[in-house]
């Protein structure tokens, strides 16, 4: 089996007062692109930081491709193209100083990836940074980060800013990278990115990580929000639909009950009996939607549970 | 509450101000027991020796009234000092309330909490005066702990005067700041609104001796200034002077809100047009970014050449003064203990060591500050951790950050031993040139030794490393200056590093001290990085 290009073991980095990230396991296989999810303050950037050597874990380990994270920092960046979550300000220097100061800091940078990946996404080199645009700093932070045609990215939030043009052309980079057989791990807290273009997907919340799952999966995870109609004249059976099992929020305003139902749909019919149902709808959930459902934090830890 | 916030983002620059107006004062008052004498015909001796001293240096402070008096004394050598001090706080504190906060984004998260421009500004500016107005007291308070009250008299409404023409000036060019701040680019403002009131300070200071200038004195706030001298006894209190300074202060203050108001946030009121150029997608093909070290001196290019010319400059400026101080100075007896404190071998050479390498150490120990800020910075706004992204070991970016400074103070020091070496020649001043190449570069370590212990406190306080080192610095020097003229224990003496260095142009490198710089350098850079590698980056 390959050696898996990300693989973290019970790594914890505890700031203290519940703020951190606390026991992470992980592993990503080379060319998986990986979703991170999480709110803000999850602990996304903190995991990012701990793989990159940027700071020490409190406890366990992380590994890149084999390699410890901290004792052999070097060499893996030496695999690795890194966007940050906050492009760092570079003043006056012009875009293409700062391609060519972390180019030369790296070495082996081919001019005509940088023109392409610069052409792409219409970013001139030869303005100064301070007159760059929120969107024309990230950009020039995905071109660091790709213009080495790293094995492995790991990139923290990176279409923050980007308009969704240029957001559409970095998933369609993201993945010629894959195709080429880089590895992806892509923090992120916009579902619809990690739709685009993520094989699996890492939930973390308050530090901790909720669930791994592919794509398929998560549609899989059966978080339906259901509307039903009763015939004019038919009883409601109200009391067997709040009783029945997976069902919950029920709302039933006149002859029309609204609910949710987790997991398979046969102990609502069952409640529902044969009382005359006129209309019946169910609301495939998005992956926006299961995203709240994770996070609502007024939530019961019973309901974050995911039954598959 | 906005109030309260702009005394906040002001409070080092209050501290600091007024602990330097505290000191400097009271080391003036205190000091002047030490120098003038106490009989009246030693005062009287010393008043004509320092009259004539202070010929020499109009071009910076006035001729002073009465010095044989701590009131004249203190007037000239602490007030006329104070003008320069206080014109430099309003100008960092003016450039910062415009477009520092502006740049940080503080001024936009203001003006969207519902603060009007005018109401942002006003706060600012009411900030910056009761700063000015401690500033001020700590200032007076200092002359009145120096004075020997038993035998002199100050009057507290002369004193109070002093404080108000120091109130008056400030505000003058902190308004006069902001104003030029609304006209100008922000990366601009600083060197712009600088260069105005060093060009007010010169037609002033200048037009003391230059006839062509002295029809123009009235355009500068410093002029109105000099127009007092209330704590010599004597000396008159313009009040006209006075309200001329606070109206300029208004005026300038007004104009500037309503520029504020009409001007977009970012810009300069009137914004020149981007120029077009051909867009440009490749790396820069300039070969220095690819080399360690040297991408790092390319990188700070224009601070380099400004701090080499500078420096070579007034290594010329500080020898074309040797001979025109040091002989009217041969003829003050009571000034013999000073020179006996200072000078070792021949006297010109000598005098010029002293005060040419005594301030060019003050100057290095400034640039490698410089140097540390920027460590500082670089790893608060996230450049160190993409640095730290490439292949690149922490240690291996400590070092490369020694090498950096090594070269650029190397670079400085060889250039300036040359413009003093060439000048001196000019002016017939014998200096060795081999005692002239070993102070020079005695200067490198002297510079690195600023930076290591810098690099280590930046590891722990970031935020206060600058300040602290700035006024250790500046301590340090002037602890050297004044503490042989004191007569201070060799204790204090020996707390300065500006000791380490000694007087290698008289004496030769002193090998002690060298020695112990370079320990302090190897002990501090292998601290900072081992430091740097147990440091989270980023956090």
């Amino acid at each position: 089996m390959a050696v898996p290009a990300i693989r973290t073991h019970r790594l914890t980095k505890d700031y203290g007062a519940g703020r951190g990230l606390f026991e992470l396991d992980l592993e990503i296989q080379p060319q998986e692109v990986f979703g991170y999810l999480g709110p803000n303050g999850a602990g996304k950037t903190t995991t990012i930081r701990c793989v990159m050597g940027m700071i020490r874990p409190t406890a366990g380990s992380a590994h890149v491709f084999g390699l410890d994270c901290l004792r052999d920092s070097v060499e893996v960046k030496r695999f690795v193209g890194y966007l940050p979550g906050d492009i760092p300000q570079f003043g006056g220097m012009r875009g293409q100083d700062v391609v060519a100061y972390f180019g030369g800091m790296r070495g082996g940078v081919d001019a005509k990836r940088v023109h392409d990946i610069a052409e792409r996404f219409d970013l001139d080199l030869g303005r100064r940074f301070r007159e760059y645009s929120s969107g024309n700093k990230q950009k020039l932070g995905i071109l660091l980060a790709f213009m080495h045609r790293p094995k492995l990215l790991i990139l923290d939030e990176p279409t923050g800013g980007l308009d969704p043009l240029n957001q559409q052309e970095f998933y369609r980079l993201l993945a010629e990278a894959r195709d080429e057989g880089a590895t992806v791990f892509l923090s992120s807290h916009i579902l619809s990115e990690v739709e685009h273009v993520c094989d699996r997907v890492g939930i973390v919340r308050s530090g901790r990580l909720v669930r791994v799952a592919n794509l398929e999966e998560l549609h899989r995870i059966r978080l339906h929000h259901v509307e039903i109609e009763f015939a004019d004249g038919a009883a409601v059976p109200e009391d067997a639909i709040r009783s029945a099992a997976g069902v919950d929020r029920v709302v039933v305003t006149d002859r029309v009950v609204k609910c949710v139902v987790h997991g398979s749909f046969d102990s609502l019919l069952k409640a529902l009996g044969t009382d005359a149902v006129e209309n019946l709808v169910s609301h495939e959930p998005s992956l926006e939607e299961i995203f709240l459902e994770y996070y609502r934090e007024e939530a019961s830890p019973d309901a974050l549970s995911i039954r598959p | 509450m906005l109030f309260r916030f702009a005394l906040r983002q002001g409070r080092w620059g209050l501290a600091g101000f007024s602990l330097l107006a505290f000191l400097l004062a009271l080391l003036q008052s205190a000091g002047f027991y030490q120098v003038a004498g106490h009989t009246a015909a030693e005062r009287a001796a010393f008043g004509k020796s320092i009259a004539l001293l202070a010929a020499q240096f109009t071009v910076i402070v006035p001729a002073p009234l009465r010095p044989d008096t701590v009131g004249g004394y203190v007037q000239w050598r602490a007030y006329g000092f104070f003008a320069i001090v206080f014109a430099i706080w309003a100008l960092a504190s003016g450039v910062g309330a415009s477009r520092g906060d502006e740049e940080r984004g503080l001024v936009e998260a203001t003006l969207a909490a519902g603060v009007s421009r005018a109401d942002a500004l006003i706060a600012r500016f009411a900030a910056f005066t009761a700063s000015v107005i401690v500033a001020a007291a700590a200032g007076a308070a200092g002359v009145y702990a120096g004075t020997d009250r038993l035998h002199d008299w100050i009057d507290p409404g002369s004193v109070a005067a002093a404080s108000l023409l120091l109130l008056g000036l400030a505000l003058t060019c902190y308004a006069m700041t902001l104003l030029v701040c609304q006209l100008t680019p922000a990366r601009m403002a600083t060197a712009l609104a600088g260069g105005v009131l060093l060009v007010l300070f010169l037609v002033n200071s200048l037009g003391r001796s230059l006839d062509l200038l002295r029809g123009w004195r009235w355009l500068s706030p410093f002029y109105y200034y000099d127009l007092s001298r209330p704590l010599a006894p004597g000396g008159a209190i313009d009040v006209r002077a006075i309200e001329v300074l606070l109206v300029i202060a208004i005026v300038a203050g007004l104009a500037a809100a309503i520029a504020f108001s009409y001007r977009d946030l970012g810009s300069p009121l009137l914004a020149l047009r981007l120029r077009a150029h051909g867009v440009i997608r490749e790396p820069s093909r300039v070969v220095w970014w690819r080399i360690p070290v040297a991408r790092g001196l390319y990188d700070r290019r224009a601070g380099l050449i400004a701090w080499t010319v500078g420096m070579a400059a007034l290594a010329v400026v500080f020898v074309l003064l040797t001979k025109s101080i040091v002989q009217p100075m041969l003829g003050i007896s009571s000034l013999a203990p000073y020179f006996r404190a200072i000078i070792h071998g021949e006297i010109y050479p000598s005098f010029l060591g002293f005060i040419w390498f005594g301030f060019a150490e003050l100057l290095f120990a400034g640039y490698a500050i410089t140097h540390v800020a920027r460590w500082s910075a670089e790893d608060s706004d996230g450049r160190l951790e993409l640095t730290l992204g490439n292949p690149i070991s922490r240690t291996a970016v400590i070092i490369e950050r020694a090498l950096v400074l090594v070269a650029g103070l190397a670079f400085i020091a060889t250039v300036s031993a040359a413009a003093l070496g060439v000048e001196s020649q000019a002016q017939a001043i014998d200096v060795s040139t081999r005692k002239l190449v070993e102070a020079s570069l005695l200067l490198v370590p002297f510079g690195l030794f600023f930076a290591a212990i810098g690099a280590v406190m930046a590891a722990f306080i970031p935020r206060a490393t600058v300040g602290l080192m700035a006024g250790f610095a500046i301590a340090s020097y002037f602890v050297t200056q004044v503490g042989p003229i004191f007569k201070w224990p060799d204790l204090v003496l020996d707390v300065s590093p500006f000791k380490l260095f000694g007087q290698p142009l008289a004496s030769g490198v002193d090998g002690a001290g060298l020695a112990i710089m370079v320990i302090v350098i190897v002990v501090g850079l292998g601290a900072s990085a081992l430091l740097l590698r147990r440091r989270d980056i980023g956090a």
